[in-house]
């Protein structure tokens, strides 16, 4: 077993009000958990504040997060009646759809891997935090969907524009205007689930992938790597050759280094 | 000389020959540098295959001699040059038998067709030394299997079977031992004229997928 360790309670700042999310660490890896049982329906967009994640991973040397949902469910997503109270002034929707968004693209940017580890339900805002994650690994239970149609409404924070990377364009129009729930296998299929773990296991697999591409690894080979494949995607080729030498350059200049005190 | 370079029937070989590792050291960039700008300027090839002496297509860089030469100028001179393969307007294929780790199969990533036989063992195993790849690989892992996979592989540093390999799309075909080569061969021959400009999943579906021993 795994020992946990939890930020003491007592502690606002490390919390979400109502405690709907935990932060925890295992063996440097970061462990976010959406905390609202039994749908884990998200309060407001912003699950947790970005800061308090960018601090939770620089201070405690975070090499790979992982965001899960307490007890069976990854989470139903957002909470409907919270978003039609807040359209009542369209400028405050509008900033809390924003903060989430802004949230989700912090996630996708962090330079340690990220792994959704989807059980059940994934649905909505939960399938929009999944997607802004690198890994998705789902358990063969699991069940995927962007609903928002079926209210007349559609994805808010990034879901339209990431989706289509993950499942081009034929299979994003199945999802968000289909609103079809996908299991997955056909998750997998579409190219939105990366692995498949047993029934009710997707924690289980994502930890121990997690700690296959992380325990014996630095920090900075992890990032420096992290950084590279952040760049074959947003970056020329040019660039990015530049950038993967230079990161290399550096990791081989320590790891040198390293080898000749190990003689010395 | 740690290369080869041979023409047999219109078609260019070239030959990492230091068996069996077939470890690329400085000397192995230093005579790439010289010979691929010279080859892409042959008229009348109609292919180019790169493949290992022996038993092993490569284990892969010269890891103590790297170190010691880890310049970012060298690098991306190395780098550049071997980009000159992938530009080429003619079929280059690599042929991988055996080991294929790390720098080697970034070598591969350079040619526009890679072919393996069942007993190949491909992998980036950069990571499990502290290092990450250097020639390219982030970038052309990424835009073969989908980053999630790509950040699997080079943090993971594993290796993996042919068969694995090809689900993922890091090699286009798993032939029967032995027959990689000559298959390689008859692959370019029956490549159209002009196979850049046609649809490289469509050349993937036509002239190899028939002859996939897992496809």
């Amino acid at each position: 077993m795994f020992q946990l360790k939890y930020f003491p309670e007592s502690n606002p700042d490390r919390m979400q009000s109502k405690d709907t999310v935990f932060c925890e660490i295992n063996d440097s890896i970061g462990i976010i958990t959406l905390h609202d049982p039994p749908g884990n329906v998200l309060a407001i967009p912003e699950f947790i504040h970005p800061g308090i994640l960018s601090r939770f991973i620089s201070e405690n040397d975070i090499k790979g997060l992982i965001i899960k949902g307490y007890g069976k469910n990854f989470s139903a997503g957002g909470n409907l009646d919270a978003i039609f109270d807040a359209s009542q002034d369209p400028n405050h929707l509008a900033s809390m759809m924003d903060e989430g968004l802004k949230l989700l693209n912090l996630i996708q940017d962090l330079d340690i891997p990220v792994i959704a580890a989807i059980n059940r339900v994934c649905f909505g805002g939960g399938l929009e935090i999944a997607l802004a994650c690198h890994i998705r690994v789902a358990s063969d239970n699991a069940l995927l969907a962007f609903p928002e149609v079926n209210q007349n409404l559609m994805p808010g924070m990034g879901g339209t524009f990431r989706l289509p990377f993950q499942a081009g364009l034929a299979g994003s129009m199945q999802m968000i205007l289909g609103g079809d729930t996908l299991n997955a296998g056909a998750a997998k299929e579409l190219g939105i689930v990366d692995f498949i773990a047993p029934k009710d296991q997707a924690f289980e697999f994502a930890l121990n992938l997690m700690q296959k591409m992380t325990h014996d690894r630095p920090l900075k080979v992890i990032r420096s790597i992290m950084a590279a494949l952040k760049n074959a995607s947003a970056c020329t080729p040019e660039e990015a050759m530049k950038a993967e030498t230079k990161l290399f350059c550096s990791l081989a200049t320590d790891e040198a280094e390293r080898r000749k005190k190990e003689e010395a | 000389m740690t290369i080869e370079w041979t023409v047999e029937q219109d078609i260019g070989h070239v030959t990492l020959s230091v068996p069996p590792s077939n470890t690329m050291t400085m000397a192995f960039f230093t005579e790439m540098k010289a010979l691929i700008p010279e080859i892409t300027h042959l008229q009348n090839l109609k292919g180019i295959i790169i493949t290992g002496k022996g038993r092993h297509f490569s284990s892969g860089a010269d890891i103590s001699e790297l170190l010691l030469n880890a310049d970012e100028t060298i690098m991306l001179d190395n780098y550049r040059v071997l980009s000159l393969l992938e530009q080429m307007e003619i079929p280059v294929v690599s042929a991988i038998r055996g080991v294929c780790l790390g720098s080697a199969f970034e070598l591969t990533l350079f040619s526009h067709f890679r072919l393996c036989s069942e007993d190949a063992v491909i992998g980036l195993p950069e990571s499990t030394f502290n290092l990450m790849p250097g020639l390219g690989g982030t970038q052309r892992v990424a835009a073969l299997t989908g980053k999630a996979r790509a950040i699997e592989i080079i943090l993971r540093g594993q290796t993996f079977p042919a068969a694995d390999a090809l689900e993922m799309g890091l090699v286009d075909a798993v032939v029967p031992k032995n027959e990689v080569l000559p298959f390689a061969v008859s692959f370019i021959q029956s490549l159209p004229d002009g196979f850049r400009k046609a649809d490289r999943n469509v050349l993937l579906y036509k002239y190899l997928k028939p002859f996939n021993v897992n496809g």
